[in-house]
């Protein structure tokens, strides 16, 4: 792949310097997650909660980045994915009394073949042609598990048995948490590869990678089949976790949200969509609790900052900290070079 | 009426123009000449306001119109015949006309002004119901130059009307373009076709390399060595 | 003058053994069957049809001159309902202490309706000039997709600017003409929904009327064939664009506001409404208002044989079905499309 020694020396170092700074950046972020619940106010139940939704949140928007940042495919029917795999390790449980932890398997397993196969049919499609198709398939799983009372109960919910044993939100983070990293884990280890390297010239310039002898179409449908798999991983915590299903998990609106998340922490780097996922979701829980007098303003407050984000800060938050990152290293760069070359 | 001087201009990533002085007077037939890439089509985008200018100044009746929006220029009496003509291929003939009279309030001036196009192009009058994605590379040119005049303008810059064109087509556009010439329309023509258009030009610039290096009548730039050598292949 | 010769070329017969044409033929005899068997299918079709020709041909005209999907043009129906709503309430309260004032029972709704529409226009013109203009300004790049996920932030703060304001609450009246309901073909039809089929039409009529006539729809299909054409002939950009959004923000919001009595006002009351438009505008092709118009009828069948035959919940779920075949077989939609270049952006 990169051919790392083709490189001069001098910016060889600068890249063993700058993926070293990266991994101790990723460990500490890692090592404060860790223990961010014994940190006041997160000791308390309340915020643990919110920690858990946090790390949800991110994981889903993390999944969702994986194909609008790297094959830039927006698949507006997210949601039913997550859904799919909720319905699916809870319908498990309830009628087979599977153990939720082998239906959360199953409900990635079942998430990603139905994006498979709407993956073979969207992704023909380019552009907002692929987008609208990925949302209507969507709805029409939405409207399935809305209509198929007999089976999801409809809007009426289903009750979904606890993943743990134990009512306290302490364990269910820490679970969150490794499936976020899992998640980021294997999403990255796969954009790294040559893989990767496929998805990035598909996703921006399909004609000019179809000509260099990339079929796009087999890698932008592993691409979907993976983001909705792990969508599917998460809708299972999520039926274990909240223990109540109703098909409004699958709507468009939730979708959003995630997408929201991804596109203020900056399309294409899923770092920054599990980072900002935090602060984001804290930050509007609180505003909800605190302002239950204003129901929505904390999506309000999604929505204001999507806009913003389209409008005048494309690449969101991973977008300023790469730009201030490169100012710093060339600034620090000019400093070098002055000083070595004052000392000759 | 038209007076450039030291415009520089370009696109983002690379400047075309380095300082262009032209001017063109009420009623003459100036061309512009130059080989491909010299920046004639990016002159007629800066004055038409489709591209910025960095530098220098365009002024048209004494009024500075670099800057302007191309609607702006458009509406203070320029009209601007495109390379790509930029028809609007699901409307009809007549409806192209029509539209090319948006700044034009007085429906009798636009009705004369139809007219005077089908009477310059009978081929028009005859398919106007036509949609002008239909319509042939010739006809489309002069649905373009139609379109151009309808608002009346006081001055016409024209972008090579013989490309894609074979000879007798060619001729006809060159024809009509003298005959509006004659009725006292200004014009401002960018060509390749170098000996046919400095036959029936007032004067002529020649562009090279984002400069005008040589000016002069007609017949003297037939006369000149470097245009023969270089263009006519004398 | 205008008659369009290019259709003479190709031969009759052909024309009408097309895909598109099989749908169309279907549909008809669709209709006509339900005409004869049962009326209240035709009835249903035509009324709702009606409405979301409405709301489908803004979408359509939007896309199709700014290249604009536009997402939030549900929370515009949500917004004329709302309008409507506000301003009918003391109206009502006013006949309704005065049971004899058969003036204000008549006319009441009107000034709701028409302000509603009004609003839609000014909220359309606002979204344009504070948005959009600055995201063109910005960048063109991958413009398609940025405004739709761009408006996508605009439905999701518009519905909940609006349950933060108003709450989730139900806003409706029962009905706008409290009238005995009228037979048509045998079908008793509420006074309210012949109001909303006659304000469909002449709202269709003089929309059809405005951007096939006057200069400035003549201009605004200019716009949507070639910019860079439009400008040449002194036509501003800017103008246009703000009159397009405004226009088609307008019809949604007129469409929600007449059909209050059918759709009671609520934060996501836009949501039905918008996925129907969306179905439309991919039936009929991203960008072409006639072919929306045409297709709203479409789908108002498929919606009310859905509902007839197969229940209430399903009223969705078929069309999507269909729309989503349509998709992949025909993406340019049963009636093709006048825009181009939008399939890579
Ligand atoms: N949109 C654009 N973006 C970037 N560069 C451009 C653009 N349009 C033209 N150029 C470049 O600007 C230079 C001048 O182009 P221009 O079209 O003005 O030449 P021209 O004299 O009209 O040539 P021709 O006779 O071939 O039409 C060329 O090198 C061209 O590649
Ligand atoms: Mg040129």
């Amino acid at each position: 792949m990169a051919t790392v020694t083709a490189m001069p020396a001098r910016s060889r170092k600068q890249v063993v310097g700058r993926s070293r700074r990266t991994l101790a950046a990723a460990v500490a972020l890692i090592l404060f997650a860790i223990v961010l619940p014994f940190i006041p106010p997160f000791t308390g139940q309340d915020y643990q909660r919110y920690l858990v939704g946090a790390a949800y949140t991110a994981a889903l928007a993390v999944a969702f980045d994986f194909t609008a940042g790297y094959i830039d495919i927006v698949n507006f029917g997210f949601a039913a994915f997550v859904g799919i795999g909720a319905y699916t390790s809870a319908l498990l449980a309830v009628d087979l009394g599977l153990p939720p932890g082998l239906g959360l398997i199953a409900g990635a397993g079942a998430a990603g073949l139905v994006g498979l196969a709407t993956g073979m049919l969207t992704l023909r499609l380019r552009g907002i042609y692929a987008a609208v198709m990925a949302w209507f398939v969507g709805l029409a799983l939405m409207g399935l598990v809305r209509n198929l009372t007999d089976i999801t109960r409809g809007s009426m919910g289903l009750n979904v048995p606890r993943l743990l044993g134990t009512d306290d939100n302490l364990p269910y983070y820490y679970v969150m948490l490794a499936l976020l990293l899992v998640t980021i884990a294997v999403l990255t280890y796969v954009i790294r590869s040559n893989v990767g390297l496929a998805f990035r010239a598909i996703g921006q310039n399909l004609q000019a990678a179809r000509a260099s002898g990339i079929n796009p179409t087999r890698f932008l449908v592993l691409n979907f089949t993976l983001s909705c798999a792990f969508a599917g991983l998460m809708g299972g915590f999520y039926a274990h976790y909240y223990t109540i299903l109703t098909p409004d998990l699958m709507s468009t609106t939730r979708t959003i949200e995630v997408l929201a998340v991804a596109y203020i922490g900056g399309r294409g780097s899923l770092w920054g969509p599990a980072i900002i996922a935090f602060p984001l979701y804290i930050g509007t829980e609180l505003l909800r609790t605190q302002l239950a007098s204003l129901p929505g303003l904390h999506l309000v407050l999604y929505g204001l900052l999507l806009i913003v984000v389209m409008v005048y800060w494309p690449g969101g938050v991973a977008g300023v900290v790469r730009k201030t990152a490169l100012w710093w290293e060339r600034r620090s760069e000019k400093a070098a070079d002055a000083t070595t070359s004052s000392a000759s | 009426m038209l007076k450039i001087t030291g415009l520089e201009s370009g696109y983002e990533l690379l400047q075309v123009l380095w300082g262009v002085d032209l001017h063109v007077d009420e009623g003459e037939f100036v061309a512009l000449l130059g080989p491909n890439g010299a920046g004639k089509t990016t002159t007629l985008r800066a004055i038409a306001g489709y591209v910025p200018a960095l530098h220098g100044s365009v002024t048209f009746r004494g009024q500075q119109i670099s800057g302007m929006s191309p609607n702006k220029v458009s509406a203070a009496g320029i009209g601007y015949v495109s390379e790509a003509l930029n028809l609007f291929p699901s409307m009809s003939i007549y409806e192209n006309l029509l539209v090319g009279a948006y700044t034009v309030k007085d429906k009798a001036k636009i009705k004369a002004n139809i007219d005077l196009v089908y009477e310059l192009f009978p081929r028009l009058h005859e398919r106007s119901g036509q949609l002008a994605g239909t319509l042939s590379g010739g006809e489309r040119k002069m649905l373009a130059i139609g379109r151009g005049l309808m608002p009346s303008p006081s001055l016409l810059l024209v972008d090579e009307p013989s490309l894609g064109l074979a000879p007798i087509p060619t001729l006809a556009a060159f024809d009509a373009l003298k005959q509006l010439s004659k009725r006292g329309v200004t014009i401002l023509l960018v060509e390749q076709n170098v000996n046919t258009t400095l036959r029936i030009v007032d004067r002529a610039y020649v562009l090279e390399q984002g400069r005008i290096v040589l000016e002069g009548t007609g017949e003297q730039l037939l006369g000149d060595t470097h245009v023969q050598e270089a263009y006519l292949g004398i | 003058m205008t008659t369009a010769t290019n259709l003479r070329t190709v031969p009759l017969a052909r024309r009408f053994l097309t895909f598109t044409w099989g749908v169309v033929a279907l549909v008809v005899l669709v209709l006509a069957i339900a005409l004869i068997f049962q009326p209240s299918i035709f009835v249903d079709t035509l009324v709702t049809g009606g409405m979301w020709a409405l709301m489908a041909g803004g979408l359509a005209l939007v896309f199709g001159v700014m290249n604009i999907p536009n997402f939030a043009h549900g929370e515009m129906f949500m917004i004329g309902g709302l309008v409507s709503w506000v301003i009918y309430q003391p109206i009502r309260d006013a006949f309704l202490n005065d049971p004899k004032n058969m003036f204000l029972q008549v006319v009441g709704p009107i000034p709701g309706i028409l302000v509603a529409a009004v609003v839609g226009f000014l909220v359309g013109v606002l979204l344009e000039t504070v948005l959009f203009r600055a995201l063109r300004k910005r960048s063109r790049d991958q413009w398609v997709m940025n405004t739709f996920l761009l408006t996508a932030g605009v439905s999701v703060m518009l519905v909940n600017g609006d349950r933060m304001v108003f709450g989730n609450d139900y806003r409706g009246v029962p009905r706008y003409w409290d009238v005995h309901s009228l037979q048509i073909l045998g079908v008793p039809v509420a006074v309210d929904r012949i109001a909303v089929f006659v304000i469909a039409m002449i709202s269709i009529g003089v929309f059809s009327y405005f951007l096939q006539r006057t200069r400035t729809g003549r201009a605004m299909r200019a716009v949507s064939q070639d910019e860079t054409g439009a400008q040449m002939a002194g036509i501003s950009l800017n103008r246009i664009f703000m009159l397009t959004m405004g226009l088609s923000c307008g019809l949604a919001a007129l469409a929600g506001a007449a059909l209050l009595s059918i759709f009671p006002n609520s934060p996501d009351v836009g949501v039905q409404p918008l996925y129907l438009a969306w179905y439309v505008v991919i039936l009929a092709g991203l960008g072409n208002v006639q072919g929306a118009i045409a297709g709203a009828f479409i789908v108002s069948l498929l919606q009310t044989l859905a509902v007839t035959y197969l229940g209430l919940g399903w009223v969705d779920v078929a069309p999507t079905a269909v729309i989503i075949l349509i998709l992949l077989f025909k993406p340019s939609g049963l009636f093709g499309s006048e825009v181009k270049g939008v399939w890579e952006q």
